[in-house]
């Protein structure tokens, strides 16, 4: 059974989980033995062209001593062989388009997102 | 040939996601898949007659079936008259029966 | 649609929303309900914000502004949701799980879940998938 991962929005747990909450979930069921794939779109286009870690928070005395690298993230999902596709237009509308992106990822059209979807078996939105 | 049902919970008044989510379930079935809509929740709203929205009747005008929850119609008291033609009033259990006929079911 | 599945009536409900926030919790249990309705097993795999939807603490209270006290008011919780479904499944001869992300449940401190909710991680959610007939995942915005 293989399962699109559709991912449209970014930066909504990186602080507090020190990662992309469902990033880090595909990792996990990576591992578990899943046949997944990964589409970033909307505002997750944004991951795809990260270069750093994200800012550590600070509150008073408190101080973040792990911010999320996304990078990392992607990155592992790669090393698990898990495809990982982001929307051109995404990039395009975002003004991101031509930024580079994180090696292993393919840009895609929103024509070929139609493709994805027809060969997925199932397709989850996160 | 696949068949979809999205479970439409964003509206294209508050989220400009939506507008490109109909585009993709038109997409869809010009490319040959059955696809249906199920507007839920805020997602009913542009299924109002009188509402103004372009990009929900370019969905109503594709091979795309638009069907309403019977519930969210009646938190925001849409009358048997109020619904745009072309869209359905639904009972929830279709997703269910989607699923159970192995259908594609994904939530916007 | 998972096309080996053996479970051919069981369906699979991944949710993150907690409680008391969104319009998307009342749709997910009406999903969960249609689906016993319907009499399909029903697999949950709560995760982040949906692992308080089953915490055993949660209590009622009365509102003053809608003039009603503790008793009156009835103030829907959850984990009576939940514990509802699962009386549900088991007069229909039907079966009823639930687990939660176990790290999403220390992060928040609602380790007290209702009886019948277990505690897992994601190789659980793949593992619902994979033995379900299909699964819908309710992200959160």
């Amino acid at each position: 059974m293989k399962v699109l991962q559709v991912i449209d929005q970014a930066f909504r747990t990186t602080g507090e989980e020190q990662d992309d909450t469902i990033l880090w979930l595909t990792q996990c069921m990576r591992s578990a033995g899943a046949e997944l794939e990964v589409l970033l779109t909307g505002h997750g286009a944004y991951y795809t062209v990260q270069s750093r870690t994200q800012p550590a928070l600070r509150f008073g005395a408190w101080q973040q001593t792990q911010p999320a690298d996304i990078t990392q993230d992607i990155g592992r999902l790669r090393e698990k062989g898990v495809p990982v596709y982001v929307e051109r237009e995404a990039l395009q509308e975002r003004g991101l388009f031509g930024l580079p992106v994180l090696p292993g990822v393919e840009v895609i059209s929103r024509d070929a997102v139609v493709k994805l979807y027809e060969n997925a078996d199932q397709i989850w939105h996160w | 040939m696949s068949h979809f049902l999205f479970i439409q919970s964003q509206d294209p008044f508050t989220e400009v996601a939506a507008s490109r989510q109909y585009q993709l379930a038109a997409e869809l079935a010009k490319a040959g898949n059955q696809v249906q809509v199920l507007l839920v929740q805020n997602g009913v709203t542009p299924a109002r007659k009188g509402a103004n929205c372009p990009a929900f009747d370019a969905l109503l005008a594709s091979s795309v079936s638009v069907l309403a929850d019977e519930f969210a119609l009646r938190q925001r008291e849409f009358g048997e008259n109020h619904l745009r033609d072309g869209v359905q009033p639904a009972e929830i259990g279709l997703v269910v029966d989607a699923m159970l006929a192995g259908h594609k079911v994904i939530w916007n | 649609m998972n096309k080996t599945s053996p479970l051919n009536n069981t369906l699979t409900f991944a949710f993150m929303d907690p409680p008391f926030e969104n319009e998307r919790t009342i749709t997910f249990f009406r999903l969960l309900d249609a689906a016993l309705e319907k009499n399909a097993n029903v697999r949950v795999f709560a995760y982040e914000g949906a692992v308080a939807l089953a915490f055993a603490r949660q209590q009622q209270h009365g509102n003053a502004v809608h003039g009603r006290d503790t008793e009156t008011e009835n103030h829907p919780l959850t984990k009576d949701w939940i514990s509802a479904l699962q009386r549900k499944s088991k007069d229909k001869g039907l079966s009823f799980e639930w687990i939660n992300c176990g790290l999403c449940v220390d992060e928040r401190g609602v380790n007290e879940a209702v009886e019948g909710c277990g505690r897992g991680g994601p190789a659980d959610l793949w593992r619902y998938a994979s033995e379900s007939h299909n699964t819908l995942a309710i992200g959160t915005r």
